[in-house]
C-alpha cells in the first residue's frame, strides 16, 4: 500500500469507529446493542478493568507493531479531538493553515508523568474500595467521551426520535416500539462533568491538537511507553528533507522535531498527516531503517464534515428535550414521585455487590443510555459519584431485561440471562405503612402486590383492620415494580413524596 | 389482518368510530339520519314478504321481526337536545311504516322510555284495527312499593289504558332471574300475582302468558319445573339470544346463561321463544374491519347486524326477533333481513360461531369517551386507554399471534401508540383498582377489570424481547 493512502484509510476506520460509539450510546431499542457492545470492550481502561487479557493483548500488539493507532482510531475521544482540530483549521486564515497551525514542542514530562500518578493512585484507590472507580474515570478518555455523548447526543436523538416516530406514526409506520423520556439519561451532576471535560478537551484540541492526549491521557502515556518500540512508524527520510518544517508545523501531536529529524513516538498517534504533507515524499510509515518511497498527496475529509454538522444539529435539539410534557385539563394532576433517601443504593443484578461496582465503574454512562425502563440514572453521592443507580420512579427493572450487564464494558456490571436474572436478589422492598393509602387509610389498593412479577407481595389484615402489604422476603428480588407502581408519590392530592412501597438495595446480592 | 382498505385520516376514523359507539350505545344499529349504503340496492322490503311464524299454543302468525319499544325516539334525538320526552310524530310514522311492512309484535312494557312506552305505543297502535297486531307488554318489577297485590292490578290495568285496549296478547312476568328466588317469590307468588295472571288469561284479559328470563338460572329452571309439575302453562318465553349468547354468555355477564341452554330448555317443552338483545345491546351491528370484511366477503349487500338478526331467527323455535328500532333507517334495515328471512345454512352458522370467539377476543371497551369517570383520582386517563386500545382493535393492530408475520409491527404500533396516546403514569398500569370510576359509568363498564386486562395484556408485549 502507498504511504499517502494511509492517512484515507486511518480517516474511514476512526470515522466507522466514531460511528459505533455514538450508534452505541444512542440506539435505545436494543437493536445493535448486543453488536456493537463489543466496541466499547475494546476500550483500554474498561478492559484493564474487566481484566480481559484478549483485548488488553491485543492492544498492547497492536501499538508494538503499529504505534497508536489506538488513539487516532479506536478511541473515540480521540477521534473527538481530531474532529475540533480540523475545525480549527478549517476556520483559521488560508496562510495560516497553510503553514501549519503548530509547532514542535517538548514533551511536558512533568505533567505526563503527574497525571498518569494521579491515575494510578485512583485506579489503585478505586481497586482498594477507598474510592469509587468514578473518580479514576474521571481520566479515562473512553469514559470522558460516554458522558460527553450520553449528556448531549442521546437526550437530543431520543428528542428527535420521539417526534419523527409521532409524525410517522400517523402514517401508520412505526419504527419503535417505546423511546425512552429523554430526561432519563440527563443529570446535573453529570451534565456538568460533561460539560467541563468537553470544554476542557475542547480548548485543549483546538490550542494544541492532540495535547491532552499526550499530557494528561494516562492511556496516551501507558501507549506511549509502548509506541516508542513499535515495528511499524513514520520516518523521516533525511536525503529527501528540504527541512521545510511543514511536517512539524501541521503535526497535531506537536512531536516532530524537524530541525533534527527527531519523531516523538511516544506522542505520535499514527494519523498519517505529515506522510501526506511532506511536499519531497521524505516520511514513509514503515519498518524503521528500511526506507520506502512515499508519495505525495491531499484531500479533505467530506465524511467528517457530514458528521459534525450532524452533531451540532443534535445538540441544538438538545434545549428542546427540556420542555415539559402538558397534559389535559380533566385529569388529576399527578408530581415526580421522589426516591426515598438514606437507602443503600440498589446496584443492577449482574453488579455482585455494591463493592464490586463501585470498584469497577468509571461511570461511562452506557448502562443508562441502553436501559430501556428508565430505572439507572447517575447518582450524585460522593461516594457512588456519578455511578449509575437503580431508581424505581419512572420505571422498574423489567425481569426480561438485561441489557445492562449485556453491554458494561468494565465487568462492574457482568453479563447475565433472565433466568439468573430472575434468581438474584438485588434488594428488598420495604413497606412505609403510614403513608400506604390501604394501610393507614382503608383504600381499596393492592397495586404493589398485582404488579410484583415475583409473588412476594400479599396484602393482609393489619393492625387497624385495614389491608396492609407484606412482603415476602424470601421472594422478592428487588425490581421495584412496587415502588413503581405504588400511587403514593405520584398522585398530586396524596401528601407523600416517596412510594409507601420502595426498594432498599443489597449490599452483596442473594441468590434467591 | 388489515390490508388495501381506503386511507383515512386518523381524526376522521377516530371521531367516526367515537359515533359508532355512541349510536352503538344507545343499542340502535346503523348511524340514523344517515342512509346506509345498502338502502335501495335491492329496493324496499317487498309488502307481505315478511316471514311468519306460527305460536302453536294460541295460532298466532306472528312476525318473525317484532318491535321493541324500548329505544323509541325522543324529541331531544331529533333537535339535539336532552329532551327525553317520547317524539310521538315519530313513533307514528314508525309503527305505521312497520304494521304496512307485514311487522304484528309490538313489545313494551310499563317501564320503558321512563314509563312513556306504553302509552306512545298504544297511541301509535290504536289508529289501526286491533286485530292487525299483537301487544306484548310485561308486569314490572322494579321497584318492591309495587310489588303489593293491588298495586300489581293497578299496574296492569294502567297498561291496559295506556296501551288503550281491552286485552293483552302477550304478557310477561318481567325479569325473573333479577334477584333470584327471593325476588321471584316476592314479586308474584306469595301476593298471589301470578294467580291473578292466570285469572286474567283464564277470562280472556291476557291471551299467553310467559316470562322473560335475566340472570339467575335457578329462577328459570323453577318457572319450567312448575310447568312440567303442571303448577301452571308458559304460553311463551322471552330470553337473551345472539351469536355470542348463545355459548359465551359468562364472557360478557357473569350473571347470565348460554342462550343454547335457554333455548333448548324451551324448545324441548315446546314453548316458543322471544329474542331480545339480538344486537347485544348494539354491539353486533358492527364489528371489526377483518370480522365486517368476512361478512361482507359473503353477502356484500347485507349489514353487519343482518347477521345477528338471522341467527336470531333462524332456529326454528323462535316465534319472534325483538329490535329496538329508533330511526327508519333500523326499521328498513330490518324489514330487508326479514322479508323473507333466509336461514342461516350450516356453514354460515359455523361462521359466526367462530366470529363470536373472535369478537370476544378481539373486544372494544364500549367506551363513548363521556368522561363522567373522569378525573380519575389516581390521575389515569380511563378514555385515553380504552380509546386507544379501541383504536388498535379497529386498526388490526391487537397483536395475539406471535407467528404472524405483521405481529411485531403490530406490537410497535400497539406500544408506541400507547406511549403516545397516554402518558405512562396516567396509563391502565396506575389503575389501583378503588373502583371510584364504576359508579359513574353509563355504560355499566367494569373499568378496573378492564384496566387490568389492557395492563396485563401490555405487559406482555412489553416483556417480549422483540423488536
Amino acid at each position: 500500500m502507498k504511504s499517502h493512502s494511509l492517512k484515507y484509510l486511518r480517516l474511514v476506520a476512526a470515522a466507522l469507529c466514531l460511528a459505533v460509539a455514538i450508534v452505541l450510546f444512542a440506539d435505545f431499542s436494543g437493536t445493535t446493542a448486543r453488536y456493537l457492545a463489543a466496541f466499547a470492550k475494546m476500550q483500554f481502561v474498561p478492559a484493564l478493568l474487566a481484566v480481559n487479557f484478549l483485548v488488553l493483548l491485543f492492544l498492547i500488539a497492536l501499538t508494538l507493531i503499529f504505534g497508536r493507532l489506538y488513539c487516532s482510531v479506536l478511541c473515540p475521544l480521540g477521534i473527538t479531538q481530531d474532529l475540533i482540530a480540523w475545525f480549527r483549521r478549517v476556520f483559521s486564515k488560508k496562510t495560516k493553515r497553510r503553514i501549519g497551525l503548530h509547532r514542535y514542542q517538548q514533551p511536558n514530562k512533568a505533567w505526563r508523568y503527574g497525571f498518569l500518578a494521579l491515575f494510578a493512585i485512583l485506579f489503585v484507590g478505586g481497586l482498594a474500595s477507598l474510592i469509587p472507580m468514578s473518580y479514576a474515570g474521571l481520566l479515562d478518555p473512553y469514559s470522558i467521551f460516554g458522558r460527553i455523548t450520553a449528556q448531549s447526543v442521546v437526550p437530543a436523538w431520543r428528542t428527535l426520535a420521539d417526534s419523527a416516530a409521532s409524525s410517522l406514526a400517523d402514517k401508520g409506520i412505526y419504527p419503535f416500539a417505546s423511546i425512552p423520556s429523554a430526561y432519563a439519561v440527563v443529570s446535573y451532576t453529570v451534565s456538568a462533568i460533561a460539560v467541563i471535560s468537553f470544554i476542557a478537551i475542547a480548548v485543549f484540541a483546538w490550542r494544541t491538537g492532540r495535547g491532552y492526549c499526550n499530557t494528561v491521557c494516562p492511556v496516551g502515556t501507558i501507549l506511549g511507553f509502548l509506541s516508542r518500540f513499535s515495528l511499524l512508524k513514520p520516518v523521516i527520510d533525511t536525503d529527501k528533507c528540504n527541512r521545510c518544517g511543514s511536517c512539524g508545523r501541521k503535526c497535531k501531536s506537536s512531536c516532530i522535531d524537524t530541525k533534527n529529524h527527531v519523531i516523538d513516538y511516544s506522542r505520535c498517534v499514527v494519523c498519517m498527516d505529515c506522510i501526506n504533507n511532506c511536499s519531497q515524499g521524505a516520511i514513509s510509515y514503515r519498518i524503521a531503517r528500511k526506507a520506502q518511497k512515499a508519495e505525495k498527496g491531499s484531500g479533505i475529509d467530506k465524511g467528517r464534515r457530514t458528521f459534525i454538522i450532524g452533531t451540532s444539529i443534535a445538540a441544538g435539539t438538545l434545549a428542546s428535550a427540556a420542555a415539559g410534557k402538558v397534559t389535559d385539563g380533566g385529569l388529576a394532576p399527578l408530581k415526580q414521585k421522589q426516591r426515598r433517601k438514606g437507602l443503600i443504593p440498589a446496584v443492577p443484578a449482574g453488579a455482585i455487590s455494591l463493592q464490586h461496582f463501585r470498584n469497577h465503574c468509571t461511570a461511562c454512562q452506557l448502562c443508562v443510555s441502553q436501559c430501556p425502563n428508565e430505572v439507572l440514572k447517575p447518582g450524585i453521592s460522593l461516594d457512588g459519584f456519578m455511578q449509575p443507580v437503580m431508581t424505581f420512579t419512572d420505571g422498574f427493572c423489567r425481569p426480561e431485561c438485561t441489557r445492562c450487564g449485556q453491554v458494561c464494558p468494565t465487568g462492574a456490571i457482568k453479563p447475565i440471562d433472565t433466568a439468573e436474572k430472575s434468581s438474584i436478589k438485588t434488594g428488598s422492598a420495604k413497606v412505609d405503612l403510614s403513608i400506604c393509602i390501604s394501610a393507614a387509610y382503608g383504600q381499596k389498593c393492592g397495586s404493589c402486590a398485582r404488579h410484583c412479577p415475583a409473588d412476594a407481595i400479599s396484602m393482609v389484615k393489619g393492625e387497624n383492620g385495614n389491608l396492609r402489604p407484606t412482603v415476602d422476603e424470601s421472594r422478592c428480588i428487588g425490581c421495584g415494580a412496587c415502588e413503581y407502581h405504588c400511587p403514593s408519590g405520584t398522585v398530586g392530592q396524596l401528601r407523600a413524596d416517596h412510594a409507601a412501597i420502595y426498594v432498599d438495595g443489597l449490599r452483596t446480592h442473594q441468590t434467591v | 389482518m388489515r390490508h388495501n382498505t381506503p386511507k383515512k385520516t386518523d381524526t376522521g376514523r377516530r371521531s367516526f368510530l367515537r359515533n359508532m359507539g355512541i349510536f352503538t350505545a344507545a343499542g340502535t344499529l346503523a348511524a340514523c339520519g344517515a342512509k346506509t349504503p345498502t338502502d335501495g340496492d335491492n329496493g324496499d322490503a317487498k309488502k307481505g314478504g315478511m316471514t311468519m311464524r306460527v305460536n302453536p299454543n294460541s295460532g298466532d302468525s306472528v312476525s318473525l321481526l317484532g318491535f321493541g319499544g324500548m329505544r323509541f325516539p325522543t324529541l331531544g334525538a331529533a333537535n339535539g337536545t336532552d329532551n327525553t320526552t317520547l317524539d310521538q310524530e315519530a313513533v307514528n310514522q314508525l309503527i305505521d311504516h312497520a304494521l304496512e311492512h307485514g311487522v304484528n309484535y309490538f313489545d313494551t312494557s310499563p317501564a320503558y322510555c321512563k314509563g312513556q312506552s306504553e302509552a306512545a305505543l298504544g297511541t301509535a297502535l290504536s289508529r289501526h284495527p286491533r286485530k292487525s297486531y299483537f301487544i306484548a307488554t310485561k308486569l314490572s318489577n322494579f321497584d318492591e312499593s309495587t310489588w303489593p297485590h293491588d298495586k300489581s292490578v293497578g299496574m296492569f290495568e294502567a297498561s291496559l289504558r295506556n296501551l288503550k285496549t281491552d286485552y293483552i296478547d302477550y304478557l310477561l312476568l318481567h325479569g325473573i332471574g333479577m334477584g333470584g328466588m327471593a325476588n321471584f317469590n316476592g314479586r308474584y307468588i306469595d301476593n298471589g300475582v301470578l294467580d291473578f295472571l292466570k285469572e286474567k288469561r283464564a277470562d280472556g284479559t291476557i291471551r299467553n302468558l310467559g316470562f322473560s328470563y335475566h340472570g339467575d338460572i335457578e329462577v328459570f329452571d323453577h318457572l319450567l319445573a312448575m310447568m312440567d309439575k303442571g303448577e301452571i302453562h308458559w304460553d311463551f318465553a322471552q330470553i337473551q339470544m345472539n351469536y355470542i349468547d348463545w355459548q359465551h354468555a359468562k364472557e360478557i355477564n357473569q350473571r347470565n346463561t348460554d342462550a343454547e341452554y335457554l333455548y333448548g330448555e324451551l324448545h324441548r317443552r315446546g314453548i316458543p321463544a322471544v329474542v331480545m338483545e339480538p344486537l347485544l345491546g348494539g354491539r353486533l351491528a358492527s364489528a371489526s374491519q377483518p370480522i365486517t370484511r368476512k361478512m361482507k366477503e359473503r353477502r356484500p349487500d347485507d349489514s353487519v347486524a343482518s347477521w345477528a338478526f338471522r341467527y336470531a331467527g333462524t332456529p326454528e323455535g323462535i316465534l319472534t326477533v325483538l329490535s329496538g328500532m329508533t330511526c327508519m333507517e333500523h326499521l328498513e334495515d330490518n324489514l330487508k333481513t326479514f322479508s323473507p328471512l333466509q336461514p342461516l345454512d350450516d356453514d354460515e352458522n359455523a361462521f359466526l360461531l367462530r366470529t363470536a370467539v373472535e369478537i370476544l377476543e378481539n373486544d372494544t371497551v364500549p367506551c363513548t369517551a363521556c368522561k363522567y369517570c373522569m378525573p380519575c383520582p389516581y390521575g389515569v386517563d380511563i378514555p385515553g386507554v380504552f380509546a386507544h386500545y379501541n383504536r388498535c382493535i379497529e386498526e388490526d393492530n391487537l397483536p395475539r399471534d406471535i407467528s404472524d408475520p405483521q405481529y411485531a409491527k403490530a406490537r410497535r404500533a400497539f406500544l408506541y401508540g400507547y406511549d403516545r396516546s397516554v402518558p405512562r403514569l396516567r396509563q391502565a398500569a396506575r389503575c389501583i383498582g378503588c373502583g371510584a370510576c364504576v359508579s359513574h359509568c353509563p355504560q355499566n363498564i367494569t373499568i378496573p377489570a378492564w384496566l387490568g386486562k389492557i395492563n396485563s395484556y401490555t405487559e406482555k408485549l412489553r416483556s417480549e424481547n422483540i423488536d
